[in-house]
């Protein structure tokens, strides 16, 4: 039987569907889950969601978040996820370049809400995954 | 003119103004209504994932103490009332306030006008208020929540529960009490809440093997209860909003459907007593004229 995964963020739920196989980026490093996986929760760092699905392989940039396994569900919740094929490097720098912005001109004032800050680096992290995600692809098909 | 007449037409005139201005409404609540009912629906999963992720781990970690889930005998019940900032929207807002008047022994925090105007016009405890606009960001919701953890580890309140109208469809929004903090059995409740409200079940696995905790329990339960309940707030805002976008829409146009009838009903009326008051003109003309003969 496969695997049941769901991707969840704030927004939408960015994955949903069936799996053979797929591989975490977790804080302690990457890992792989197969079916009949022990139960799990772990932390999500930013990374590369590899799914595989009748040797389709799917790509996600997702940021970091947590993820539940039970009885071969896999459950992700995180900030933010984005399929490979959707990631828009040029949509990228110009999130990367408003946020490095905003994060300068806020480090300046003392007034500023730190959880602000964190939105910001946050959007930078996420952007750095998806560059990450994309360019490891494109190479891969240029090879 | 006679003067029944004159009335009559204004009348007419004002239930007619009346109803371009609750169609003006209408429409701006039907516009706002979407996107509120989107972000609502959107996030709706996050939300309850995440209480579901931290209700799997909490009964798979086994002893595990955090602030945030521990239980003691409540003196004070914390409700944080979320309602519009504007009346026109039905019976929801009067929907809110009752159940937050049922409730006794508590401390109110609330966000939205029509709430914290209730509950200070009937003398309640009222801890704060927080405004959030109709945009329901992350960012502004954010300060309530910690306001409400750090009433709850300092003790003014021993729970930390939210009202809110749930947003069941654009007819039906339910005023929903859901408690939050200390932060344990939470799924029980969701569950409950759908059975209530004749949503379908989602499943839940069941696995008895033990479960395994990457880097640590204690690490991922220390994170976990902070974050779920600020999403949780945060869900419960943009529940109401949408909510409240729903019920003013239709609210307005009931008002717009009612405005049109009440319009044309009055136009018959006076084009009757116009038609009357023409005939009795020409029968005191005749009668004159045949006076004079």
């Amino acid at each position: 039987m496969p695997l049941s995964l769901e991707i969840v963020t704030p927004d939408r739920r960015a994955y949903q569907g069936t799996a053979d196989c797929v591989n975490l980026p977790t804080e302690m490093g990457s890992i792989g889950i197969l079916p009949g996986h022990i139960p799990l929760t772990a932390v999500i760092a930013a990374g590369e969601v590899i799914v595989t699905l009748g040797g389709k392989v799917t790509r996600l940039a997702v940021d970091s978040g947590f993820v539940r396994i039970v009885s071969d569900k896999v459950s992700v919740v995180t900030e933010a996820a984005i399929d490979e094929a959707k990631i828009d490097l040029r949509a990228i720098e110009q999130a990367e370049e408003r946020a490095r912005v905003a994060v300068e001109a806020a480090r300046g004032q003392k007034e500023i809400d730190p959880a602000e800050i964190a939105k910001m680096e946050q959007i930078l992290r996420f952007a750095a995954v998806q560059r990450l995600v994309k360019g490891r692809t494109s190479q891969g098909l240029t090879d | 003119m006679p003067k029944g007449l004159r009335e009559i037409r204004n009348r007419i005139k004002s239930v007619k103004s009346t109803g371009q201005i609750t169609r003006a409404m209408q429409l701006v609540a039907s516009s706002k209504m979407k996107r509120a009912q989107d972000a609502a629906k959107a996030s709706r999963d996050y939300a309850e994932l995440l209480g579901e992720i931290l209700d799997t781990a909490l009964s798979k970690a086994g002893e595990f103490s955090h602030p945030l889930l521990k239980k003691r005998e409540v003196k004070t019940r914390g409700i944080l009332l979320i309602t519009p900032d504007k009346g026109m929207c039905g019976a929801l807002n009067g929907n809110l306030t009752r159940v937050a008047f049922e409730i006794q022994g508590a401390a109110f925090v609330t966000i939205g006008r029509k709430g914290k105007q209730a509950l200070a016009r009937a003398g309640r405890t009222l801890l704060a208020d927080f405004p959030v606009s109709d945009r329901a960001n992350f960012s502004e919701v954010r300060p309530a929540a910690e306001f409400l953890i750090q009433a709850f580890l300092d003790g003014k309140v021993d729970t930390v529960e939210v009202l809110y109208a749930y947003f069941k469809n654009t007819l039906v929004q339910a005023p929903r009490v859901q408690r939050l903090l200390p932060a344990d059995g939470l799924v029980q409740q969701a569950r409950e809440l759908r059975a209530k409200l004749g949503l379908p079940e989602p499943k839940i696995e069941s696995d008895e093997r033990d479960m395994i905790f990457e880097p640590s329990a204690s690490h991922i339960l220390n994170e976990l209860p902070g974050l779920f309940f600020k999403q949780a707030v945060h869900q419960a805002v943009l529940e109401s909003k949408a909510s409240e976008h729903s019920s003013r829409m239709v609210a307005m146009k009931a008002a717009t459907d009612n405005s049109k009838k009440i319009a044309a009903a009055l136009s018959l009326e006076y084009n009757k007593a116009r038609q009357a008051a023409i005939t009795q003109e020409i029968l005191e003309l005749t009668a004159g004229a045949s006076a004079q003969s």
